[in-house]
């Protein structure tokens, strides 16, 4: 192997290797175990938005609503609880039907319609911010809000949803971290081990091979949304359980964050393609990042300043130095 | 014709509201409320602060038996300006704007007064004279939560303090934080962070985790905006902190109110002022403004100091029972002359 | 006839070490269609580039009128009266804008024309529009328009440059019938006007209504020019086709049971029903011009687009598939034309691309099972004569032909009843030829094997029979042994009677 070629393997792991170290010296408390489990925590939910975007990067789509589909996911899960006063249960269940039906009407649209992906889901993004305010008049929602019919909402948030967000097995590791490491290795075993993630990769790269090869193209596709609405959906539920009521809120961070972690995916290991080990690995690159420089005490500012630097090193390494053309970033 | 459009109108607002009987005893043009019409001019307006300000106004709106129109430019500076010369063309006779831009509003402000219709501004300067401004005092927000941390807390203590610069009621009352810091030398800042990367209270919660972890010491928080001080909140809460670090904060909802009542909660004191009050007062200096009475240069709404203890000792649990409760934030005798109806029902969230 | 507007004199040009245009000796004179045939790498769309000015030529001349005539760059060729209408109709005109100002698109672009006043765009736009006799509403956006009237308003965008000569590279290619009528229209008005016209096309029905004269080339050089009355149309194909065909020695075996029937199959409005057997055991190729309705035989076979009339059976059953999903699972298989657009999936290995169609035979329910795949890989790698150091190499390191017999292999891997390969070798060396050749007969005992080939040589070296399809209709058939030569060429050539109109 030459340099060149270690460079684009290994090169974004030794410089992810190097910025722990250098925190490790410069922020005392950061290499400790309750500080890595936080990091692990705070990536939790862009995450597993990341993984779900990185399935529909795959077949060489693109998908904006995942942002919206949190939000709306964190605004019915309250809804449910506290006005109509259903399980936990109920809540999660709902919310998944909400992020997989999003997912279909998003390929759908795209698959039958012939819209192209951004615009669809760029359109579906608007349609979710607007439908999550409709039932409260855009208020949030809380235990004793007003309702519209004057009354009280008097549900709350079960502690078996709240646990989702604040449980610790062994008082040490969140339950959002363990769904964030199942959903990347479950995702992972998907997209390298079975045949559907196979095809899925094939139809990315030249669709019209994969349809000639007998590939049932547009079922890929919209499998592809599906997975990301309901992985977008599972998002919002923990982003509930952390919060304890339905915020309103647009939700364009989470989008803008899971869509960096899985771009920078594309650089880990040389891949130059999206998969969901190098996305894990660019969420954890950022939440490293952010950690570090808030003990740091380093303005909100900068955050975003290295986080945009962090993501255009990263395209460089995938596209300048691997030399290839990338379908789709 | 007139006549008779009038009479409909005047039936109309009687069949709405039987204190509107009297609207012939309001100076013009309240005598004939079914034909006015104000606008409100919106900058921001997502999230309970903002959706609450909207209902105050609504109500007031309705009090007076006026027609309301809402212009919502969704934090677009040009597009709010726009919406100010759209509601001149459209004839309205008074308009409030809502937050934005002084660089955006001052000539915008300035055609609505050309074109001889009042106006009034709530939290934003355009910085002219015949504009009366509304306020929240985010000074007496501010001080009133610090003094209850130093009452709570002694004079000395480490503290972490959230902040995002450049938003101006945050600047304002990072001004009296400015201001307690020198007062009293024993407050030891060891942690400034903040973001408004939405949800804010979910980013805010790991910028607080990490502070958190680097400075174990903490025993004060000063998040002086009800989204900060939640997300602070969850990070207190998830490092397990909750018995030894306060929190206080500026504004208040009743999701705020539930969290400050959880058992063993951080969050200990808010200040706020009712944004539906700031919504009635702000149609109410409007209305007399057309009236041709003079509601002052600034219209301040005072702010009331919330403690967890308060909560608990009157079992509140939500912005109604808040504003039942404790009057001092249902109402606010500003800009209130005795010809002005007041909303019939109490203020609320 | 005038004298010669374009004198072509040893026009040479080269890419690298393939020399593509080896000495080109060439008049077009005016007033005159000139049809230009040439097979695929002939040559022809290189000449065509050197009298634009997308290339300029190594060595030769070219005079205009008498000067010399070299330009640069295409706007260069455009001010000299060299204008070409390119294949694709929308190189040619800009769909979002209307009419008018597509016919005045070019003096827009240099500036002689400014956009400000509507109106008098509109008279300019007329009168381009009335000198080749189109009749548009000219604030009409082109995107309206049908395929014809878009390349209408490119002809006529062209005329307004005055041009001397015409380049026309396959207009009819995307035209029904009717509105090729049209364009021949325009053609006869600007043959009258004394303009030099060269037409590319392969469609003898065009070719006959318009030619004065034909030009065939081959190998980069013109290899036939004919120019009596009555034009010899099956000569010039010979021309153009004309190599020392091979003599490869096909042995035919005893053809097995039918196993594919086509009857009565319609494969365009206005094409003659045809019927097409296909039996195990048998090589069938399917030769003739390019646009002569193979890729539409290949698609009703593959579930891609069904027939417009007519009945299928497979193994005695009916077969009329929707899709190419379905057509595998009954065991039809098509290897399609240009693996890099329709069969290469590029970021994959030559495992993968292998793979592809059959991975589930690779799986254990949802998960591919390696050792499977790699044995598959390596014993279809060794199959095919793929050169690679490992099944693990990215498919886009090999040469064409091991990329080709990638292609080809991947539906090798398989049993299929009905093996279709849509111009295997295209873009194939010689020795990648013989080998997928070889390959194809060497398998071919228990299924039909169905070959499209432009090139009869190809189609004499692979196959027992050899059917000739013209007009999207089967035009003969003959055994692969023999072969009566001419027989063949005229079919090729010759339109049924019918058809054509």
């Amino acid at each position: 192997m030459s340099v060149r070629d270690l460079a684009i393997r290994y090169g974004f792991i030794l410089l992810m290797l190097g910025l722990v170290a250098f925190f490790g010296l410069a922020a005392s408390g950061f290499l400790t175990l309750p500080s890595a489990i936080f990091i692990l925590q705070s990536v939790a939910i862009t995450g597993i938005l990341a993984l779900g975007v990185t399935c529909t990067l795959v077949v060489g789509g693109f998908d904006l609503s995942i942002g919206a589909v949190a939000t709306s996911a964190l605004m019915l899960s309250a809804y449910v609880m506290v006005v109509w006063e259903m399980s936990a249960l109920a809540a999660v269940v709902l919310c998944l039907l909400m992020g997989a039906a999003v997912g279909m009407i998003n390929g759908f649209l795209i698959v039958k319609m012939k819209v192209p992906d951004l615009l669809a889901t760029l359109g579906m993004m608007f349609v979710l911010l607007g439908v999550q305010r409709i039932p409260t008049e855009g208020n949030s929602i809380a235990t004793g809000m007003a309702l519209p019919d004057g009354t009280n909402a008097t549900g709350v948030f079960s502690p078996a949803f709240l646990a989702l967000g604040r449980l610790r097995l062994w008082n040490v590791l969140p339950l959002s971290v363990v769904f964030l490491l199942v959903i990347a290795v479950l995702v992972w075993g998907f997209l390298e081990l079975t045949r559907h993630g196979r095809l899925m990769y094939a139809i990315g790269s030249n669709a019209q091979a994969a349809a000639l090869a007998g590939t049932n193209v547009e079922r890929y596709k919209v499998a592809a949304y599906v997975i990301s609405g309901v992985l977008a959906s599972v998002g919002g539920i923990l982003l509930a359980a952390r919060l304890g009521r339905g915020d309103v809120a647009s939700g364009n961070n989470l989008l803008l964050d899971s869509v960096a972690a899985a771009l920078i995916g594309y650089a880990v290991l040389g891949a130059s393609k999206p998969n969901a080990f190098g996305t894990a690995i660019g969420a954890l690159f950022v939440g490293i990042l952010l950690q570090g420089l808030t003990m740091l005490n380093a303005p909100y500012y900068t955050q975003d300043f290295v986080k945009g630097a962090v993501l255009v090193v990263a395209l460089v390494f995938t596209f300048a130095l691997t030399g290839q053309q990338i379908r789709r970033a | 014709m007139m006549n008779r459009r009038t009479l409909a109108a005047l039936l109309a607002g009687a069949a709405l509201a039987p204190g509107l009987a009297l609207a012939q005893d309001r100076p013009a043009p309240f005598d004939n409320p079914g034909e006015v019409e104000i606008a409100l001019v919106r900058y921001l307006s997502t999230g309970d602060f903002f959706q609450a300000y909207l209902s105050g106004v609504e109500r007031q709106a309705e009090a007076l038996g006026i027609n309301l129109r809402v212009l919502d430019s969704r934090q677009d500076a040009a597009l709010q300006a726009d919406m100010v010369d759209q509601a001149i063309a459209l004839g309205v006779d008074g308009i409030v704007i809502q937050h934005g831009l002084t660089e955006s509003m001052k000539d915008a402000a300035q055609r609505a007064l050309d074109a001889g219709i009042p106006v009034v501004a709530f939290d934003v300067n355009v910085e002219n004279e015949k504009i009366p401004q509304i306020e929240q005092s985010d000074r007496d927000l501010a001080r009133l939560a610090l003094e209850q941390a130093i009452a709570d807390n002694g004079e000395a203590w480490t503290a972490g303090y959230v902040y995002v610069p450049g938003i101006a009621p945050l600047d304002r009352r990072n001004e009296t934080w400015e201001e307690f810091k020198a007062k009293y030398p024993g407050i030891d800042e060891v942690a400034m962070f903040g973001t408004l990367d939405n949800p804010i209270a979910n980013s805010v919660a790991n910028q607080a985790r990490s502070v958190l972890s680097a400075n174990p010491n903490i025993t004060v928080m000063f998040a002086p905006y009800d989204e900060f001080a939640k997300g602070v909140k969850i990070a207190v809460d998830e490092a397990g902190m909750s018995g030894q670090v306060s929190i206080y904060s500026a504004d208040i909802s009743t999701a705020d109110i539930a969290a400050m009542r959880e058992p063993g909660s951080a969050w200990k004191a808010t200040a706020a002022t009712n944004p539906a009050v700031v919504g009635e007062v702000s149609v109410r200096a409007l209305a007399m403004l057309m009236a041709d009475e003079d509601p002052g240069a600034q219209v301040i709404v005072p702010p009331t100091l919330i403690t967890q203890a308060q909560l608990n000792d009157e079992s509140i649990t939500n912005m109604e029972e808040l504003a039942a409760k404790l009057p001092a934030f249902a109402h606010a005798d500003v800009a209130a002359p005795d010809w002005m109806p007041l909303p019939s029902a109490p203020a609320q969230n | 006839m005038e004298g010669p507007a374009i004198r072509i004199r040893d026009l040479r040009k080269a890419f690298g070490p393939n020399q593509v245009l080896r000495g080109i000796d060439l008049d077009l004179p005016s007033g005159a269609v000139t049809v230009l045939m040439g097979a695929n790498g002939a040559g022809k769309s290189t000449l065509v580039k050197v009298l634009c000015g997308v290339h300029s030529a190594d060595a030769g001349t070219v005079t205009l009128d008498g000067r010399p005539f070299a330009p640069a760059s295409p706007a260069q060729a455009l001010r000299a009266g060299v204008v070409t209408v390119h294949q694709n109709i929308n190189d040619g005109v800009v769909p979002d804008l209307d009419v008018a100002s597509n016919l005045l698109l070019d003096q827009i672009a240099d500036g002689s024309v400014g956009v400000a006043s509507g109106r008098a765009l509109r008279q300019r736009a007329r009168g381009v529009a009335e000198a080749v006799g189109l009749r548009l509403d000219l604030g009409r956006p082109v995107a309206g328009l049908p395929l014809a009237d878009r390349q209408l308003v490119a002809i006529a965008r062209a005329m307004a440059h005055k041009p001397r000569l015409l380049i026309l590279d396959e207009p009819t290619s995307s035209l029904s019938a009717a509105e090729a009528d049209r364009l021949f229209a325009l053609i006869d008005r600007l043959r009258a006007q004394g303009v030099a016209l060269l037409y590319i096309s392969h469609r003898m029905s065009d070719i006959r209504r318009i030619a004065d004269r034909i030009v065939s080339m081959r190998d980069g050089v013109v290899s036939g020019l004919f120019e009596e009355k009555p034009l010899d149309t099956a000569g010039a194909v010979r021309a153009m086709l004309g190599r020392d065909l091979s003599d490869a020695a096909i042995s035919i075996p005893a053809a097995g049971r039918v196993i594919l029937s086509m009857a009565g199959i319609v494969l365009r409005q206005d094409a003659l029903p045809f019927d097409l057997t296909a039996c195990a055991n048998e090589v069938v190729a399917i030769t003739g011009l390019v646009g002569s309705g193979k890729s539409a035989l290949a698609a009703a076979l593959f579930g891609q687009s069904a027939p417009l009339a007519g009945t299928m059976t497979l193994d005695g059953s009916p077969y009329a598939p929707a899709s190419p999903i379905e057509a595998v699972a009954r065991g039809v298989f098509l290897s399609p034309r240009d693996r890099r657009a329709n069969a290469l999936v590029a970021d994959f290995d030559i495992a993968r691309n292998l793979s592809l169609p059959f991975l589930r035979r690779h799986s254990w329910g949802s998960f591919i099972r390696w050792r499977s795949e790699a044995a598959m890989a390596n014993r279809m790698v060794g199959e095919m004569g793929v050169i690679c150091r490992s099944p693990r190499d990215g498919i886009l390191t090999l040469s064409g032909g091991n990329q080709q017999k990638v292609a080809v292999g991947r539906w090798m891997s398989e049993a299929s009843r009905l093996l279709v390969l849509d111009e295997p070798f295209q873009g194939v060396d010689i020795q990648a030829r013989r080998d997928i050749g070889a390959k194809v007969r060497a398998t071919a005992k228990d299924r039909a094997t169905v070959v499209l080939v432009a090139e009869l040589d190809e189609a004499m070296e692979i196959a027992d029979r050899i059917l000739v399809m013209a007009e999207h209709s089967l035009a003969g058939e003959h055994r692969n042994q023999n072969l009566d030569l001419s027989a063949v060429m005229r079919q090729v050539t010759e339109a049924q009677q019918g058809a054509a109109a």
